[in-house]
Parts: structure tokens; sequence; C-alpha cells
């Protein structure tokens, strides 16, 4: 029997239908469609959910869920600025009391992640629901080496993911966000990035994690982590700036309720070598520009990492710590072109990348790890403040 | 003067020796010195007539440099009372650094537009000298201007080449390439010999052979770079190749056989 397309054509001034949650699915792969609308059909009522998303229903799917179609973006690997704002809309429209915003690869999410998701915004009554994934271990290196721990530190927040692609929030944190995403100019690629957590925090609003399990997280077309790495550092030093009167003030880091899951061990070996050549490459050529960013002593003790052996390589956790500060410093300061300051960003990154494999490869869990970096982090924000207060002074 | 060297001879009579006489020469050095003590002349008045012009110009713009130094004071005491770098850092939700604050960019460009206002004033009082139809060259002045904006143009170039060579620099050791510092430096001379041809072109100076050394120095290095880079990236290449087929290889995985195989690194 045929199911009638649950995609209304009716153009007629009628009625918004109204339900508890609004999904928000972000344009992905049919297949992948596909399974997240059999997870949500699993998971919810049908008469509390709606499903707003940008992807077009095969004929031959069969769902008995509510599905409006959503103004499309161009969101393929993470959310952009169009996401929220139509997602906020989808949810003033039916009146909403928690939004669901699924990210490509949600299908990977059971259905107990998306009910607690969800459960966590409509239930608890938080704004900002994060998910914590188990990822592998040496996954997520950019958000383990400097988004966690710089989030962590600047704003006292333990979310473990700040940029998931996966969010529950409540109506209002959905207008913030919005109200966000309109004010960036829309000829600004590199600040097209929208940090929630950062917006909760500023807002005061409640946050909270939640445990998901693993996901298959959605990878750039090109994998060029010089590009990679500028877009997303440079977002969240821009956002980092705009934000620097309220991080400013001391804060008392919460008490972490969750309890992570443990990912897999690590096995095998990647490339240290390469990216220990790397860093001695640009030891070499770079110290120039490193010498204008970065305070005498941490520029010696880079040389002194420089001489390592690639099995032994491993970059200190506070002078990793200071470099993103140094670099976040320079950023605002300009005193280098933002492009080329985060190119020279990148060899840096790589030596604590080929840090990190090492001392998980000798048994340490690579969660510890990345939490005595982000603890080192922590510990160095006295150096922040008083920098970024007095910007000429490399003593403190 | 041969007549005069008869009559002496016929005066001092036929048996006495016929002293010479230097007449014609004396003659010769009242010309010589009268050529000189005209050409003084012309020279003298001449900077007698560029003096006046000249204090004009220093007068002037020593006057207006005062000035911009007294109005930007003035301008800066009136923002800092009126709160001026909050009241933009509330609008625009920027926090802005001590030496680059609204207030310290307005101080400072109002002092330049003074000095800049005392250059052109200076400038025309400097013209104004000499327009009084003497017959004085003045084709300083045009080439003054000139040399302004050549001025102009070789700072231009300058920065250029330092952001260029800094960018290839930077590129050139995250692609991995042990002779970017190498590849940096040619660009940024690549860029500098330009600018320096531009400049003496502009100034009109050296002409062809300018244009003829610019030709062959600039080819040259071009020459030496395309070598370089041609010989020195064939591992860049195969690498590239490489990665390619890999990611492709990537794509048709499902994320558990991803997960599953190895140790690939996820920086995102």
């Amino acid at each position: 029997m045929a199911t009638a397309n649950p995609i209304s054509d009716d153009t007629s001034a009628a009625q918004p239908a109204t339900a508890d949650l609004v999904v928000f699915i972000t344009a992905m792969p049919a297949e992948q469609f596909n399974g997240v609308l059999v997870n949500l059909e699993n998971t919810f009522s049908l008469k509390d959910v709606i499903v707003a998303t940008q992807n077009q229903l095969p004929a031959d799917t069969a769902t008995n869920l509510r599905i409006i179609p959503a103004p499309p973006s161009n969101s393929l690997w993470m959310l952009k600025p169009a996401d929220f704002m139509g997602a906020a809309q989808s949810g003033l429209e039916h009146e909403a009391k928690a939004i669901l915003i699924l990210g490509p690869g949600a299908d990977s999410l059971n259905s107990l992640a998306l009910g607690n998701l969800a459960n966590a915004v409509l239930t608890t009554s938080i704004d900002l629901a994060l998910p914590h994934y188990s990822l592998p271990p040496h996954a997520g290196l950019i958000n383990s080496a400097i988004l966690y721990p710089l989030t962590r530190a600047v704003f006292a927040s333990s979310v473990r993911f700040p940029l998931s692609i996966d969010l529950g929030l409540s109506p209002r944190m959905t207008e913030r966000l919005a109200n966000a995403a309109k004010r960036i100019p829309e000829n600004h690629p590199g600040e097209a990035l929208l940090w929630p957590v950062n917006e909760a925090v500023a807002a005061g609003f409640t946050l909270n994690e939640v445990d998901v399990g693993s996901r298959a997280m959605p990878q750039p077309s090109d994998p060029d982590i010089n590009a990679i790495l500028a877009l997303v550092t440079g977002s969240l030093f821009a956002d980092l700036e705009a934000k620097a009167a309220l991080w400013q003030r001391p804060r008392r880091a919460p008490v972490t309720r969750r309890t992570a899951t443990q990912a897999a061990p690590s096995s095998g070996s990647a490339d240290v070598a390469g990216m220990v050549a790397a860093f001695q490459l640009a030891t070499a050529n770079l110290q120039e520009i490193w010498s204008l960013v970065l305070p005498p002593n941490s520029l010696l003790m880079l040389k002194r990492c420089s001489v390592l052996d690639a099995a032994e390589f491993r970059l200190p956790d506070n002078l990793w710590a200071r470099i993103v500060f140094d670099f976040l410093i320079a950023y605002r300061l300009r005193t280098i072109n933002r492009g080329h300051l985060l190119g020279a960003l990148i060899p840096l990154y790589l030596a604590w990348v080929a840090g990190h494999i090492n001392v998980t490869a000798s048994g340490t869990p690579a969660e510890s790890h990345i939490e005595a970096v982000a603890a080192a982090f922590e510990a160095d924000k006295p150096y922040l403040v008083a920098r970024w207060r007095w910007p000429d002074r490399f003593n403190s | 003067m041969q007549n005069l060297v008869t009559n002496s001879a016929q005066q001092t009579g036929q048996n006495a020796p016929v002293l010479p006489t230097y007449a014609n020469d004396i003659s010769i050095w009242n010309h010589m010195s009268d050529a000189l003590h005209q050409s003084l002349y012309r020279v003298l008045t001449l900077l007698i007539a560029m003096l006046p012009g000249i204090l004009a110009f220093f007068v002037a713009l020593v006057i207006f440099a005062v000035a911009g130094v007294v109005v930007s004071w003035i301008l800066r005491r009136c923002l800092i009372w009126a709160k001026f770098d909050l009241r933009i850092a509330r609008k625009s939700g920027t926090d802005w650094t001590p030496t680059t604050s609204p207030t310290d960019i307005i101080a400072r460009a109002s002092f330049w537009v003074c000095v800049f206002l005392g250059l052109i004033i200076g400038v025309s009082a400097f013209d104004t000298s000499y327009a009084t139809g003497t017959a004085l060259p003045i084709s300083l002045l045009p080439y003054l201007t000139r040399a302004v904006s050549a001025v102009l143009l070789l700072v231009a170039g300058i920065l250029m080449a330092r952001f260029l060579a800094r960018s290839v620099l930077i590129s050139a050791v995250n692609a991995q390439l042990q002779y970017a510092r190498f590849l940096s430096l040619g660009v940024k001379w690549l860029v500098l010999v330009l600018t320096a041809a531009m400049v003496l072109d502009h100034l009109e100076v050296g002409g062809n052979i300018v244009e003829l050394a610019f030709g062959i120095l600039f080819g040259g290095i071009v020459l030496t770079l395309a070598l370089a880079v041609g010989l020195g990236s064939r591992d860049l290449v195969s690498r590239s190749l490489e990665s390619r087929v890999e990611h492709t290889g990537e794509r048709t995985h499902t994320p558990e056989e991803t997960a599953n195989a190895g140790e690939s690194l996820r920086h995102f």
C-alpha cells in the first residue's frame, strides 16, 4: 500500500502544527537520512515531534513522522549559521519546547542517545545539551588540543566537545544562536562558525553534557589540515576576542557530572616521525615569525624539543598551553597577518599531536593526557589574562 | 695685436729689444673672469630666488606639524573624556588593544592630516615663489613630485615583498618543502627587483639600460626558481598523488572499517 507523502504540498495559510520537539536535520546523504528517521520513529511519540529537514524524502521511503521542509544550507561537515536560523524559525513556528539539531552522520546515533539528548532539554530544563561522543583515541585531535582545553580554561566549561554537530536546545538558546548567526556577515567565511558553549555561558544559560556513545564524524571533502585548523581555530579566536570582557572575570569550574565511556585503547602507530620532521623543519625556518608571537623562554623550549628523537618526542603541556595563549594574544593584536599567524601554528599543532601519540603509545590513556593538557590551560589562565591586559610584557 | 707690438717697437727704438706685451692674455683673463662672475651671479640669483620658497616650505611644514600636535592632543583629551573607546567597544563588541584604540587612531590621523596639509601649503608656497615671470628653470618641481611618488612606490613594493615572502615561507614549510627559505627569498627578491625597475622607470633614470637589466635579472631569477621547484618537487608531486589515491580509498570505507583500519588520524 502506498503511503502518502507526509510533506504536504498544501500552500494555503493553514495553522502550523505544534509539537513538543522539533528535530532539525541538516543536509546529509539519503541513506543517512533514512537511518535518522528510523531512529526518531523508534524514540519519540509521533505526535510529539516534527522533523524539519533540508533533505528530500525519497518516494520509496515510508514514515509516519511529520516532516516539513527547511531552508537549505551548505553544511557538509559542521553546523553553519543558516542551520541555527532555520532551527530557530522552525521551533518558533511550531511552538516547540525543545529543538534537536542533528548534523551529517547522525544515523550512527542510537535511539537512546537521541532520547537522552532531547530529554535533557525537555525534562530537566537545560538550555543547551551537548553530546559527549566516544571517539577513537586519535580522532577529534583539534578539539582535544585546542578547542576543549581553551574553552574549559576561558569559560570554566567542562564540555568535552564544544563544537558538536548535534545539539539539544531550548527555545531561548535557539533564539540566541539565531541572533548570533544573523550578526555574522556573509562575506566572512573565516568566522562562519557559531560556538554554542560560549554563547550559553555569555547568556548565563545552563548547559550539560549527555553521553551518546560512538558516532561517525563527518569529514571535510578536502582534508587539508591547513585550511581546517585555520578555519576552526581562527573562528574560536575571533569569538574569544569578542567576548573578552566576559571570560576575564574569575570563574569556578563546574563539577563534572558525567561518567565518560572509555574509548578503545590505541594500537599501531601513526606517522609520528613525519610530524616531528615537519616541526623540526618549521623550527629551522619559522623562528623569525615565531619570535614575533612567542616569548624567549617558549622559543628556547621549542628549540630543545626540536632535537628530541621522534620516539621520545613530547611537547610539555604547559608549553603548549602558553603557545596557544600567545597565539590568541597575537591574533587579537594583529601582530602579523592573521592568515600567516594561523599558518605558523600548524607545525606546533603537529608537534603536539606527535607528542600525544607517543604518550598514548606509552600506555597513558588518551583522555588522561587530554585532561592533563586542559588542566595546564586552566593553571595558566592568569598568564593569558595578564598578557591580554598588558600585551607588551613577556614576563609574568 | 700686431699693431700694438709694432707701435711699441717703434716707440722704444729700433735697436732696443722688443718687449712682449700681454694685452691679449689680459683680455682672455678678463673674458674668463667676466664669464665666471656672470655664472656666479646667475647661480646666486637662482639660489636667492629659491631661498624664500624653501624657507616658506619648511616654515609651513613646521607650523602645521606643531598645529597637528596640538590638534591631536586636544582631540585625544576630548575623546578620552567622552569615553569614545568604550562606546565604540560596546557597539562593535570588539575589545580594542591599548595601542590601536579608536582614540589613538583618530589622534594620529589628525596629526598626519595637519602635516600633509602643511606639506601641500609648503609646496604651493615654493611654487608661488617661482611665479614671478623669471626666466629661471623650474624643472626641479615636477621631478620633486615624481620623486615623492617613487618613494611611495618603493615603500609599497617593499611591504608587498615582505608579505609575499612570508606567505610563501609558511606555505612551503607546511608543505614540508626543504627549500622553503630559498623559495621565500626568491619571491622576495623578485618583487623587490620589479619594484626597483618600476621606480627607476618612473624617475626616467637609465632608460633602456634599466629595462634590459631588469629583464635579464628577472628572467634569471624566474628560471632559477623554476628549475629549483621543478627538480626539487618530484617528491611532493608523488606524495600528493599518493594522498589523493588514499583519500579516494577512504571514502569507500564504512565507518566501522575506518575505525578498525589502524591509526588513521582524524584532526576533526
